[in-house]
């Protein structure tokens, strides 16, 4: 089990660059699958040439912010739909990923990664590496929380909520989406960095069906923890990741082929969409948020009371 | 202030769809000029609106505000000077945001969204007390999720955000048509409040006659994308709801059968 918590925050990163276009651009990006490998492909280059490997895995960031922003502008300046936009970058990126990569798989174990350090010291796979991992999501968890907090972040939440209103307050929509794409991709392209030197190797097919785990972290995540605020939502989004990898971990340990994975996936995102607007639980959800807006209105009352 | 000249506006242009929404239409506003606009579905009071906004852009013709020529300018850069309430309460406001953040993006106007925290100490301060001119008790929820509002609420907070950092020119599309008789009232009054307090510019589209009449300094009747009566000042004081009624007959060449002039 502890592989499922250190690839869970791992691809926490991940799943945070899902959540900034799915839930706060409400911009369904597929360019994840693409921009994934593509930050693993640049870092796996660059280290096999002898670069850094902390270099690396901040141009793999670079490279990924390249490939939102070109979703961006297929959409607004081009004016493509969300969706073929971010197939049309994603199918695009697959040749482009090959030409970087020069073949389909990139071995790193000889290379010398960010995490050499712990697997010298025997440490992968213990509680100290799972303790690596939780920080390295944490951190980025924070970062974005801070971000969607200031005046920009605000920008892109409303742009996100409600286009027509964030362009009549001033926001120029067009280019908090790009800005938005472009922060997300990058940190999906980390991510792909970081898992290829977790994994060692770099693999022109390691991004395809990554979009299903995503959403599958931030929707499941959302599901089960809430989203009133900005903090609860990225929290949960990472918790969702790790949930996520749990189910796929207990699914191989019962022995199903790891082919099947991807219907798994696909199956979980399925079930955490439908499950909550079934009639039980959607019963039990408004009973719960219900006694939330009563508890609220309440306080209102006896504030707006001590106040008169 | 604002000079609207020979503006025209066709949608869907050369096609079966075609709609000719403004037919060389000429409006001159100074500072302070409260215009109410009234006229039947269609007449293309919306779309003058919007094209002040810089939501639709103009076929032929100019606008300008404050000497400069906004005509190709974005509907994002315009809003410095150019604000909006809408017809539909939910419009103006992002439910997913609390009405602090709401506010945080109307301070925020014009300036460009930097790297500074949104809702400070401080701005929270200065939101309790605009909030509380709205009487609503919304100074005590800032933290409340907009979606969770009435649509009076919504509107009122709407009306608050277009005015929060003084616009030159506030564009109110029948922004109290989806209330009930009351808060259509408050939103209203606040609405004369505002106009008064921060000395705006204003255009108002209303389907209500009274309101039309009670309201602003300067009445124009709008049919088929042309404006067919101004009135201004004492002229516009002397008006009844008769006389705008018999107007639109006058020009539509037949009995008023537009019930949604009728209406109040
Ligand atoms: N986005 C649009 N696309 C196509 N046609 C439009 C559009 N907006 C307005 N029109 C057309 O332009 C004309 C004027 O419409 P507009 O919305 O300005 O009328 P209005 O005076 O605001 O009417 P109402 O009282 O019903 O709100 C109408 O014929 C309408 O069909
Ligand atoms: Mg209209």
């Amino acid at each position: 089990m502890i592989i499922a918590l250190e690839l869970g925050f791992l691809f926490a990163i991940m799943a945070l660059g899902v959540y900034l276009t799915y839930r706060v651009l409400d911009f369904p990006d597929l360019t994840v699958d693409g921009s994934f490998t593509t930050g693993a492909s640049v870092a796996a280059v660059m280290m096999v040439n002898g670069v850094d490997p902390v270099l690396a895995s901040v141009c793999a960031v670079v490279a990924g912010m390249l490939a939102g922003t070109v979703t961006g502008l297929l959409h607004t300046a081009g004016r493509i739909n969300p969706l073929l936009a971010g197939i049309l970058t994603q199918i695009a990126l697959y040749s482009v990923n090959l030409r970087i990569m020069g073949r389909a798989n990139v071995p790193l174990l000889r290379e010398t990664t960010v995490f050499t350090p712990l697997r010298e010291a025997g440490l992968i796979g213990t509680w100290v590496s799972v303790g690596v991992m939780v920080l390295l999501a944490l951190a980025v968890m924070g970062l974005l929380d801070w971000f969607l907090g200031t005046d920009m972040g605000v920008a892109m939440r409303a742009t996100g909520d409600n286009e027509e209103m964030a362009r009549s307050q001033g926001i120029a929509t067009d280019r908090v989406k790009i800005f938005g794409l472009a922060i997300s991709n990058g940190l999906v392209a980390g991510c792909g960095a970081l898992v290829a030197q977790f994994t060692g190797f770099a693999d022109i097919s390691m991004g395809i069906g990554l979009i299903v785990a995503g959403l599958a972290s931030v929707i499941v995540g959302q599901a089960i923890f809430g989203s009133r605020t900005v903090a609860i939502s990225t929290f949960a989004v990472v918790l969702g990741s790790v949930i996520y990898r749990g189910v796929i971990q207990v699914a191989l340990n019962v022995g199903l082929n790891p082919n099947d994975m991807k219907l798994i996936s696909a199956g979980l995102v399925v079930v955490a969409l439908v499950l909550p607007r079934w009639e039980p639980v959607r019963k039990w959800r408004t009973a719960r948020s219900n006694r939330r807006i009563s508890d609220e209105a309440d306080l209102v009352d006896s504030v707006a009371g001590s106040v008169n | 202030m604002l000079q609207i000249t020979e503006v025209g506006k066709t949608f869907h242009p050369l096609t079966v769809n075609e709609r000719v929404a403004l037919r060389g239409v000429n409006l001159h506003l100074d500072e302070g000029d409260f215009v109410t606009i009234i006229g039947s579905n269609g007449a293309g009071k919306s779309t003058l609106l919007n094209v002040v906004a810089g939501r639709h852009m103009i076929d032929q013709g100019s606008v300008v505000i404050d000497g400069e020529d906004v005509s190709k300018q974005p509907e994002y850069k315009r809003a410095r000077n150019v604000s909006r309430v809408f017809q539909d309460p939910m419009a103006g406001t992002a439910p997913h945001l609390t009405i602090e953040e709401n506010l945080a993006i109307a301070v925020a106007r014009g300036r460009g969204g930097g790297l500074r925290r949104a809702v400070t100490h401080a701005r929270r301060e200065i939101f309790r007390t605009e909030l509380k001119t709205l009487e609503l008790g919304l100074e005590h929820r800032l933290t409340t999720l907009v979606g969770m509002l009435s649509g009076g609420q919504r509107q009122a907070l709407s009306l608050l955000m277009a005015t929060f950092v003084e616009p030159r020119i506030l564009l109110l599309d029948e922004h109290t048509a989806a209330l009930d008789p009351s808060r259509a009232e408050l939103i209203s009054r606040l609405t004369t409040e505002a106009v008064a307090r921060h000395r705006l510019t204003a255009l108002m589209v209303t389907h209500n006659m009274n309101q039309a009449l009670s309201m602003g300094n300067r009445l124009i009747m709008m049919h088929d994308g042309e404006i067919v009566l101004e009135a201004v000042g004492e002229h516009k004081k002397s008006l009844t709801a008769q006389h705008l009624l018999d107007e639109f007959s006058k020009i539509k060449g037949a009995q008023l059968t537009d019930r949604t002039l009728l209406q109040g």
